[in-house]
């Protein structure tokens, strides 16, 4: 048995170990006693505990508190500027206007604020301090003051509140640094207004405090002896995509547990707002009710299946494993700074300012803005996309998600209509990616494909990226503009509780007595002035309905490989996903329509329309400066181009048909040709490999043009062989101009001076008239002298000015993926492709005259026959 | 010149074209199932016993006997094998070996020998020459009543004509007849193979469900001879099965997956749960047997002991480089120990070895108390334990046929057996994720220090790579 000796114990613990209950990694952090606001220990005062004061014996929680964007979210002073954030800006899609306040409704009482969306807030800041600084439980209690005073609901008054009794909310270190959080807990003392007990019932699910019939009672087994939690029961650790979710959205991060969630829903804003859900699992596994799931072998984010956390890229500013020198006050000398804060210098003062990118709602700390590492400073795209053409155009225009999250499968936000609230004070709203009411589980879910909008990013350029929009409609009054409150509205509806009556009976359509979901729309003028009228009466002096759109970014639920867009004629084609209208709203108020968004980096370029009752937006690429090959067209060159080619076509026609018809009546007299040696090898090598080339190029640009009509080789392959053809043609007619230079064969090109005009117009009668009547051509064609004036003519505008504009807007076309710079200046793809398309029609339309022209020979196939064989019959003259 | 020109202007277009890379298509390494040649006009007449059949079959296929007497399915054994600490090569199979569920045939030959590939075995007196002792019937049966009963001899009842005339090429009911119900049972033995695979669905296994794929479509068969071979009867993997047998081992399109393969075996990935639709036994307590106790199959038998149950099983993983050390009739053991009867060779350190799936099966059975090591007791038939419910006389007439002298003084062992998991593949969707081996939030799947790691290799370099 000597041969088991080694296997033996390897073999002996892994049994061992895998049988035993899965020994959690033990937390680092030493072990600390639990401190209320007075700094004595919890288990003898039995009081709330203090963060600042238990956290801030080895942390500096003052320097933490203040530089906090999550903290400082609240502390922006009152107004009604475009904010969707903070509860404490006027937030359209909560409409956190508790406050019967007239005089200044914008202001919302703290205690308000804090009972109803303080769960949204981790605390510290405005949940501790007022506006001038002062701790909000020393300043005197005033009912005037909207921080020291609250809207008591069931009294229907202001009256003071007490901070001195309920607490005031402190930094909630716990929510973060803890795996086991009890957030229900948590909100349910915010909500109940013992705000001093929030942070404390953040602990109950870790086993540190029980709740009782009173309120918390702290579990002495969750204690060591010396007075300090263990360590093993509160692990405290760094922020996992737990501690993010229990704001954020949602998160899932259990690898077996199915996910289910009916999406939609206000606790959980980001994916409220755009849809997103982090959760390294297969959404074929999930519990969702999605539409064909079986096929959704992808994961909901592919960055959480990669086990990527949140602070992985959201991480701490001055978090020394991340932290790289902005590149602005970087020296030229330096690649890397190996200078790092120490940890334990970071320990202790960790700035909680989290590195963000741009996203336009989170106006809070905009220090931090494009703080954040973007998608190209981990991804090296360069290599992974040498499958796609013009690499660098597409890099320059797409943000790598417009690509990478073609679609979002949770549902999501897409209206909120405050201009009329339902029994519970709710306003009615409107779901993406499902058909039917939102919060059933047996709902089911399409997922909806987010709306690509032009954004100016950190490097100047800018791009499109996806965006989640959700419109907003509310009523406001008074001038400068102000938002009516929600007790006003409960007035108007529901005065003493239940429905008014002429409200009622304006909107219940199917007359069941009561407002359902889809009655609750003010769709018609007559509706609106009634509520009007009531607001008016409320004493608000000219209410009316005012509409904001507000887009949110969307950067996770990544999607891999065979998931993203990769397809060409995605965009390049007639139904391009960059301009599908995208689903405002399906109900909204009459004849009140939104504003366009327009901010410093975003800006909606396109236009509203109504569809079928429903509010679309049609998003214009080329309003926002993009040209899409294949997609766009611009009609004035289309028309004008068709227009000249039909015309063409027509002459040549009625000039053919009439000849036809002059030949029958004229004489068949043998007349006495000879043969003469016309083209030589290479002239006619050069002619045919031109005129291959060119109707090859106008051909594949055909297909460029419109992949949708004229899709026989696929977009990116007809691109391919008209660059190859654009080759071919150049060469080919430097190769030409070079040999007509160079071997002085150039003159027949050139006009002569003398009788220029007379034997144009000789030439144009003979081909208005004379060559009905069967007369001679006024020119004779020789060896060297092969061309007629008005051929003369043709050629110097097609291979002088034609040819080359056309080559040269090609090239830089082309050139757009290398030389973004030059072609811009030259009016980008907005002018060069529809240039590039007249001149292209030009050509069209020469190439069928051309080709009729040469049937004005001798014979009518005399001309070609030259040019193939290099003998042409001539008359003897 | 003309046609210089056109290839010089041609040419580079032709080449430039870009073509797609080729991939190998596994369906093309699937061994070709032979026509099926209807036997029913063929065969005729009363058949007096199973032999009488063989001798009927051997008329035509005059090679077959002696093809199958040169295999495991008719020996019960595998090669020879110098072991070390022990003088001779050692024959190891199913003859012989100990396993820590029935234990051994050896004294119980006629129920374990009900799935020989012969009739008669009933004792040491076998005639392992005879060829009219090879059953044909147990694989090549297409009538579906065609079952053996004690020592291989066609049970009761049992249409020997219909079964002949019915021939066919062995499908998974015939091979599953048996090696779905090893260890007294439907799912008691293996976890990756049972009746839930007569019909799966593509969730039981992609390759029988999905796709409808037979036994000897990976177990690929020449001459009776059939690939394939496990640990809990062989020391070494000759003639092995393998993935790689049909598959590209570089399919994998993603970088990190591909960087997987040398270390992570298939299966590993690819086989995240066993027993999906049957219970299996992971458990056997025989010293508990002998009680009168409430009887149920999946907890206490009399005759047996008490057992666990479980369903769904997440497979344990230990380095397996295809070979395993094998307790031996005969070898010391160390009662205070687990004895592990089969443990998978292979480290970290192994090349050869990859992170393999078991299912792993503890069990309590009968050891010589003075002599240290393991017992085949009787079990079946006359003066057996599961008749008499005397450990004792078990013992002694057990040990009377294995030629192991015995004591007089017996006790209880644990035991452990490793069995690999290589059946229930699920579709590619359901391969095990990032998170279910290398989370520090959750319950990882791997051990990383049991395995020989210093922490999680995603953070500290894999085996590969230096040490850090």
């Amino acid at each position: 048995m000597k041969r088991y000796n080694l296997l033996f114990p390897v073999l002996l613990g892994a049994i061992l170990f895998a049988q035993c209950l899965f020994a959690q990694p033990q937390s680092m952090h030493p072990a600390f006693p639990l401190l209320d606001g007075n700094g004595k220990n919890v288990l003898q005062s039995a009081q709330p505990v203090s963060t600042m004061l238990t956290c801030g014996n080895c942390h500096d929680t003052r320097y933490i508190e203040s530089h906090s964007g999550h903290v400082a979210f609240g502390l922006f002073p009152l107004n009604t500027q475009d904010s969707t954030a903070s509860p404490q800006h006027w937030n359209r899609t909560l409409y956190n206007l508790l406050t019967m306040n007239m005089k200044n409704p914008a202001t919302g009482s703290v205690a308000n604020q804090l009972m109803s969306y303080g769960a949204r807030h981790v605390g510290g800041g405005m949940a501790v301090y007022s506006s001038t600084g002062q701790r909000l439980d020393n300043i005197p209690a005033q009912t005037d003051n909207p921080e020291t005073s609250y809207w008591d609901m069931n009294a229907g008054q202001i009256a003071a509140w007490n901070w001195r009794e309920s607490g005031v909310v402190e930094m909630n270190c716990f929510i973060c640094h803890i795996p086991v959080i009890d957030n229900q807990a948590r909100q349910a003392e915010l909500a109940a207004g013992r705000f001093a007990w929030a942070n404390t019932a953040t602990l109950a699910r870790a086993g540190i405090v029980n709740k009782t019939a009173v309120g918390f009672a702290y579990n002495k087994t969750s204690f060591l002896a010396d007075g300090s939690v263990d360590p093993d029961k509160i692990r405290i650790s760094d922020p996992g995509n737990d501690n993010c979710g229990s704001c954020h959205g949602i998160v899932h991060n259990a690898a077996t547990d199915i996910l289910i969630s009916p999406g939609c829903n206000a606790a959980q804003w980001a994916t409220e707002t755009t849809g997103q859900i982090i959760s390294p699992q297969k959404i074929a596994v999930s519990g969702m009710n999605l539409v064909n799931k079986n096929d959704l072998t992808r994961s909901w984010d592919i960055h959480a299946e990669r086990l990527v956390e949140c602070v992985d890229c959201h991480h701490s500013a001055n978090n020394p494993a991340y932290y790289q020198e902005s590149a602005s006050s970087k020296p030229q000398h330096l690649n890397f700074d190996a200078r790092k804060m120490s940890i334990q210098e970071y320990l202790y003062r960790p700035s909680h300012q989290f590195v963000r990118g741009q996203s336009w709602q989170l106006s809070t700390s905009t220090q931090t803005a494009n703080t954040m590492r973007r998608c190209e400073s981990c991804h090296n795209a360069e290599s992974t996309h040498a499958w796609l053409p013009y690499k660098n155009r597409h890099f320059n225009a797409l943000a790598c998600e417009s690509c990478h999250i073609p679609k979002l499968y949770s549902p999501t936000r897409r209206l909120v209509d405050w201009t009329v609230i339902n029994d519970h004070g709710q306003p009615r709203t409107e779901c993406r990616s499902i058909d039917g009411k939102f919060g059933s589980l047996s709902t089911p879910i399409y997922g909806y494909e987010p709306v690509l909008l032009g954004r100016i990013e950190p490097d100047g350029r800018q791009r499109l990226a996806p965006y989640n929009i959700i419109s907003l409609w509310y009523w406001v009054h008074g001038a400068p503009e102000q938002p009516v409150t929600l007790a006003m509205l409960q007035q108007v509806y529901y005065p003493n509780g239940s429905p008014a009556n002429n409200v009622l009976a304006s909107l219940d359509a199917n007359q069941n007595g009561a407002l359902d979901d889809d009655e609750l729309c003010l769709d018609t003028p007559a509706k609106i002035d009634l509520v009007a009228n009531k607001l008016a009466a409320l004493g608000l002096n000219s209410p009316r309905i005012k509409s904001v759109l507000a887009p949110f970014a969307i950067h996770h639920n990544v999607a891999g490989r065979e998931w993203v867009t990769r397809n060409c004629e995605s965009c390049h084609s007639n139904q391009s996903l960059i301009t599908r209208p995208f689903l405002l709203a399906n109900n909204y108020p009459h004849n009140v329509q939104p504003d366009l968004i327009t901010t410093g980096i975003l800006d909606m370029n396109g236009s509203l329309q109504s569809q079928e009752g429903g509010l679309v937006f049609k998003p214009s690429a080329r309003a926002a400066g993009f040209y899409i090959l294949g997609h766009d067209r611009v009609n004035g060159v289309q028309i004008a181009g068709a227009a000249l080619f039909i015309l063409v076509l027509l002459g040549i026609s009625a000039h053919g048909l009439l000849r036809y018809i002059a030949s029958r009546k004229l004489l068949k007299t043998k007349e006495k040709t000879k043969q003469v040696y016309m083209y030589t090898a290479y002239e006619r090598i050069w002619h045919w490999l031109q005129a291959l080339a060119i109707i090859g190029l106008i051909f594949t640009g055909l297909i460029i043009h419109s992949p949708s009509v004229f899709g026989v080789l696929s977009f990116s392959y007809a691109i391919y062989l008209h660059n190859v053809l654009a080759l071919i043609l150049l060469v080919n007619a430097f190769l030409s101009a070079f040999y007509h230079f160079a071997s002085g064969k150039i003159k027949m090109f050139l006009p002569e001076p003398e009788g220029f005009f007379s034997q144009a117009i000789d030439q144009m009668l003979y081909y208005l008239s004379g060559i009905f009547k069967g007369a001679p051509h006024p020119f004779e064609k020789t060896h060297d002298k092969k061309l007629n004036p008005l051929q003369k003519l043709t050629y110097l505008v097609i291979l002088n000015i034609l040819l080359p504009v056309q080559i040269i807007t090609g090239i830089l076309i082309w050139g757009a993926q290398h030389w973004p710079t030059i072609a811009a200046k030259l009016g980008g793809l907005l002018f060069l492709v529809p240039f590039h398309s007249l001149v292209a029609w030009f050509f069209a339309a020469f190439l069928i005259l051309h080709i009729y022209l040469t049937t004005t020979g001798h014979t009518a196939t005399s001309s070609i026959k030259a040019m193939i064989s290099g003998w042409e019959e001539i008359k003897k003259s | 010149m003309l046609f210089s020109v056109a290839l010089f202007l041609i040419a580079p277009i032709l080449l430039l074209i870009p073509r797609p890379a080729k991939q190998s298509d596994p369906w093309s390494n699937l061994p070709t199932r032979p026509i099926h040649t209807n036997h029913a006009d063929l065969i005729k007449g009363e058949f007096a016993d199973g032999s009488a059949v063989t001798r009927r079959c051997l008329e035509c296929h005059e090679d077959a006997a002696v093809q199958i007497m040169k295999t495991s399915h008719w020996t019960w054994e595998s090669e020879p094998v110098s072991i070390m600490g022990h003088p001779k090569p050692v024959i190891l199979g199913k003859k012989n070996a100990i396993n820590n569920f029935c234990i051994g045939i050896t004294s119980n030959w006629p129920p374990c020998t009900a799935c020989h590939a012969g009739y008669g075995w009933a004792d040491n007196s076998f005639d392992f020459g005879n060829h009219e002792n090879v059953d044909c019937l147990v694989c090549h049966d297409g009538s579906g009543q065609y079952v053996k009963g004690n020592a291989g001899y066609p049970a009761e009842g049992v249409d020997l004509v219909a079964a002949a005339r019915s021939v066919k090429i062995a499908t998974r009911d015939n091979c599953g007849g048996c090696h779905f119900r090893g260890g007294g049972g439907d799912a008691v033995k293996h976890g990756d193979l049972d009746g839930s695979l007569y019909f799966p669905s593509e969730r039981i296994d992609v390759h029988m469900g999905k796709h409808n794929f037979i036994c000897t479509d990976c177990h690929v068969t020449r001459n009776h001879d059939i690939k394939g071979r496990s640990i809990s009867v062989s020391f070494h993997a000759q003639n092995q099965v393998y993935c790689t047998d049909c598959h590209d081992k570089n399919l994998h399109a993603d970088e990190r997956i591909t960087a997987h393969v040398s270390t992570v075996a298939c299966q590993t990935c690819h086989i995240p749960e066993a027993a999906l639709k049957e219970a299996t036994k992971m458990h056997w307590d025989w010293s508990a047997a002998g009680q009168d106790l409430p009887e149920d199959t999946h907890e206490y038998l009399k005759i047996k002991g008490r057992f666990v149950y479980a369903k769904n099983i997440q497979p344990e993983y230990f380095w397996y480089n295809g070979s395993a050390t094998h307790y031996i009739l005969g070898d010391k053991i160390d009662p205070d120990e687990p004895t592990m009867l089969n443990p998978p060779n292979g480290d970290i350190n192994d090349r050869n070895a990859r992170i393999f799936p078991f299912k792993v099966h503890t069990a309590k059975q009968i050891f010589d108390a003075q002599y240290n090591y393991l017992l085949v007791p009787k079990t079946y038939g006359k003066g057996g334990f599961w008749t008499e419910f005397d450990w004792n006389q078990a013992a002694k007439l057990g040990s009377a046929d294995t030629g192991l002298p015995y004591s007089g003084h017996f006790g209880f062992v644990s035991t452990v057996m490793f069995w690999p998991i290589t059946h229930m593949v699920a579709t590619k969707e359901k391969a095990l994720q990032c998170i279910d081996c290398h989370s520090d939030t959750q319950k990882s799947r791997m051990d990383w220090t049991a395995l020989g790691y210093d922490g999680d290799p995603m953070f500290r370099g894999g085996r590969k790579t230096s040490k850090l």
